[in-house]
């Protein structure tokens, strides 16, 4: 016992004097953290959740134009600039600013849209209910409602800006066409009705006929409540910090494989582990207490991650970060990740002739890792073989686990598979790196 | 100049020199062969040596000879293929573990945590052999003494000097008072002073009873600090006996260094 606290006090040293790994162990993924999630929370606001700046002119001056900005804007999902400095914009000035790249998107009203939009609506009106009316005989043009987007915008924001236009124009469309109906039909009805009955219609049935009023201008009827599949009733909707925080945590946490490859590498070379190897310690020892220290700084590093989720990043505009209240499995979470950490870290050492090859391997492999393991983009947002990869990836592992107790409501039961899972890729790589060290002894270092 | 056989007894005469009965006997290795995977011949090749209390043993070679692998089976880092090590009376090929506390170790790299400070350092080795208290801080302060180092002790092992490293790697390998202490080249690449000091630590160390193996290129240095010399080559053991004696049995050789190079030549070992 007294060996193997000599070995975690002599890491720990090590790891405190060492200032680079510090950096890479502790700043990085704070760092990290801090910046994907604010980065990830302006996404989702351009993805929709709250306004995106668009550019709005009005050419037509007329009551659509305004029923068009007036619902855009009740919508919420975007922010209609209508001035850039003190004068209002026109189209020429929408361009310019779009290709500058000041904003992203504009939305033109044409010139004689409403008017456009009336006849033409009457025309299909009379047509459909048979009607003639000599003013409305021609199909009307209507001028096209233009939106100018930088070419450099996302396929997803597009759509998500040209959804939000194309379900105003739909309700804008369906009350003008249902404006039309109300005045036209009881015109065609009493038409109908003079028609049939002559001379014995009296004019007491035109009294009794109803007035329409066609109007959807009040609430849907039909709503659609956005609802997780959480095990438990989350009382907020995840945001992009549940999910961001365990995520590059986890990656900070296997970026201790640099560090710890790098001071094993260093111990073959310099002659301390064949010293270490002459003496009365057993390699178990030894290991044991490279392994423990490590996890002790993972752990470290994982709190302090945690400490910025819940204080700093709110402070930055972020949502706070929320643990739930399954604390004992997050925290054999954590130890199953920070050992599936420093059993890569240990193989990468063992099997890394120099230290410059460990180096160049060890975060290489961990981005991949956390590419394919759905740190970087979600896993739903892979394409299908990517996806089926994403299954052979310790941090993929580790991070569903996290989701599990941070957005799903999950708790020990539900997060046995990844934590088995982490702890079998553990024990893998100390038995691979067991038996090649071994052999690599054998053949004398 | 003499020949290889006037120097070179048969391998039963050179036994006979290594081989000095059991008693006060502290290492034994008989018939060692270690073949790397790959190599076209053995790295060693039935090598005897034996080894007495209070002893320097000198194990002399040019590079790639077979003294570090020789070095590293004795001191169970390496198992051999074939023969049987004994230290203190403990077959070291069995039971590698219970000799290890009798042994110590001075590798030729500076095995220290550049890191760390030298008494950190020593702290942590200390530890490891099982000290602890009281004992070891004195231990410590002892050996840090000895090799002249108590008042750079709580400086980093990365700032010092070549021959600080190699002082403070030599106060590791004696932290534990080992009953014999492996030297591989203790003294390359140091000023005159550290080595001078190191020398002469090590024959207080031999005065005081320690059994050392050392391996050196430095002939002078062999002659003037071993009781015993073996000088091998091609993983066998071509020569062994007092430097003295073996010059005496070298007609034309007035010191180790000739003898060394008419028995391993003059050609360049890279």
């Amino acid at each position: 016992m007294k060996k193997l606290g000599a070995t975690i006090h002599k890491e720990l040293l090590l790891l405190w004097r060492d200032k680079a790994g510090l950096l890479v162990l502790f700043v990085m993924p704070a760092v990290l953290v801090v910046v994907i999630s604010l980065v990830q929370e302006n996404i989702l606001k351009i993805m929709g959740e709250t306004g995106t700046r668009v550019l709005f002119v009005d050419l037509d001056g007329q009551t659509l134009g305004k029923n068009i900005e007036d619902k855009l804007r009740e919508a919420g999902r975007l922010e209609l600039i209508k001035k850039i400095t003190a004068a209002e914009i026109d189209e020429q000035d929408a361009i310019e600013a779009i290709n500058r790249g000041d904003f992203q998107f504009g939305i033109i009203i044409p010139e004689g849209f409403t008017d456009a939009i009336r006849r033409r609506t009457r025309q299909l009106a009379y047509k459909s209910l048979s009607m003639e009316n000599a003013a409305f005989d021609k199909n009307t043009a209507i001028p096209d409602l233009i939106v100018y987007f930088d070419p450099a915008v996302r396929g997803t924001f597009r759509s998500a800006v040209m959804n939000a236009l194309n379900s105003v124009i739909l309700v804008t469309e369906v009350n003008e066409k249902l404006k039309v109906f109300s005045e036209i039909l009881p015109q065609k009805i009493q038409k109908e009705i003079d028609a049939t009955l002559g001379s014995f219609a009296s004019e007491g049935i035109n009294d009794t006929l109803p007035e329409l009023k066609l109007d959807i201008d009040g609430k849907p009827l039909m709503q659609v409540k956005e609802s997780s599949t959480s095990r438990k009733a989350f009382q907020k909707t995840p945001t992009s910090v549940q999910q961001n925080v365990p995520a590059w945590a986890l990656f900070g946490i296997f970026f201790i494989v640099v560090p710890m490859a790098g001071a094993l590498i260093k111990e073959r070379h310099d002659g301390t582990l064949a010293r270490l190897l002459t003496m009365p310690v057993s390699h178990l020892t030894l290991i044991a207490g490279k392994v423990a220290a490590y996890v002790l700084v993972c752990l470290a590093q994982f709190f302090l991650i945690l400490l910025i989720g819940i204080f700093l990043l709110p402070l930055l505009g972020t949502p706070q970060l929320e643990l739930g209240s399954e604390s004992t499995a997050l925290i054999i979470i954590v130890l199953s990740a920070t050992l599936a950490a420093t059993g890569y870290g240990i193989l990468l050492g063992t099997f890394a002739k120099t230290y410059e090859q460990a180096s160049m391997f060890g975060p290489i492999s961990i981005v991949i890792a956390a590419a394919i393991g759905g740190i970087m983009v979600p896993i739903y947002a892979m394409p299908k073989m990517m996806q089926k990869i994403s299954i052979f990836s310790p941090l993929q592992w580790g991070l569903d686990a996290f989701l599990d107790i941070f957005v799903r409501g999950g708790n020990l039961v539900t997060i046995l598979p990844e934590v088995i899972s982490l702890l079998l890729f553990f024990t893998a790589t100390m038995i691979i790196s067991w038996v090649f060290f071994f052999s690599r002894i054998r053949k004398g270092m | 100049m003499p020949s290889l056989a006037d120097m070179n007894p048969p391998a039963n005469s050179q036994n006979e020199d290594l081989r000095k009965g059991k008693a006060g006997q502290v290492l034994a290795a008989d018939g060692l062969v270690k073949i790397y995977r790959g190599g076209e011949h053995p790295a060693l090749d039935r090598c005897d040596i034996t080894i007495h209390t209070g002893e320097i043993f000198g194990l002399l070679g040019p590079n790639g000879a077979g003294k570090t692998t020789t070095i590293s089976i004795l001191s169970t880092l390496l198992r051999p293929d074939e023969g049987r090590v004994t230290i203190c009376g403990i077959d070291a090929v069995k039971h590698p573990n219970r000799v290890r506390r009798f042994i110590g170790l001075v590798p030729q790299e500076i095995a220290l945590y550049s890191s760390l400070t030298a008494r950190e350092n020593l702290l942590f080795f200390g530890r490891v052999y099982g000290l602890g208290g009281r004992r070891l801080r004195k231990r410590i302060h002892e050996c840090l003494e000895m090799v002249g180092l108590v008042d750079k002790a709580d400086q980093l092992v990365a700032t010092y000097s070549g021959g600080m490293k190699r002082r403070a790697n030599l106060a590791a390998g004696l932290l534990h008072n080992p009953q014999l202490l492996f030297l591989d080249e203790p003294t390359v690449g140091i000023d005159a002073q550290s080595r001078n000091l190191i020398l002469e630590k090590l024959i207080r160390l031999k005065e005081a009873g320690t059994t050392m193996i050392y391996s050196t290129h430095y002939m002078e240095e062999a002659e003037q600090l071993c009781t015993t010399v073996a000088i091998i080559d091609g993983g066998r053991i071509i020569a062994g006996g007092s430097p003295q004696e073996l010059i005496r049995r070298a007609p034309g050789c007035s010191s180790l260094g000739e003898l060394f190079l008419s028995l391993t030549g003059k050609q360049l070992r890279d």
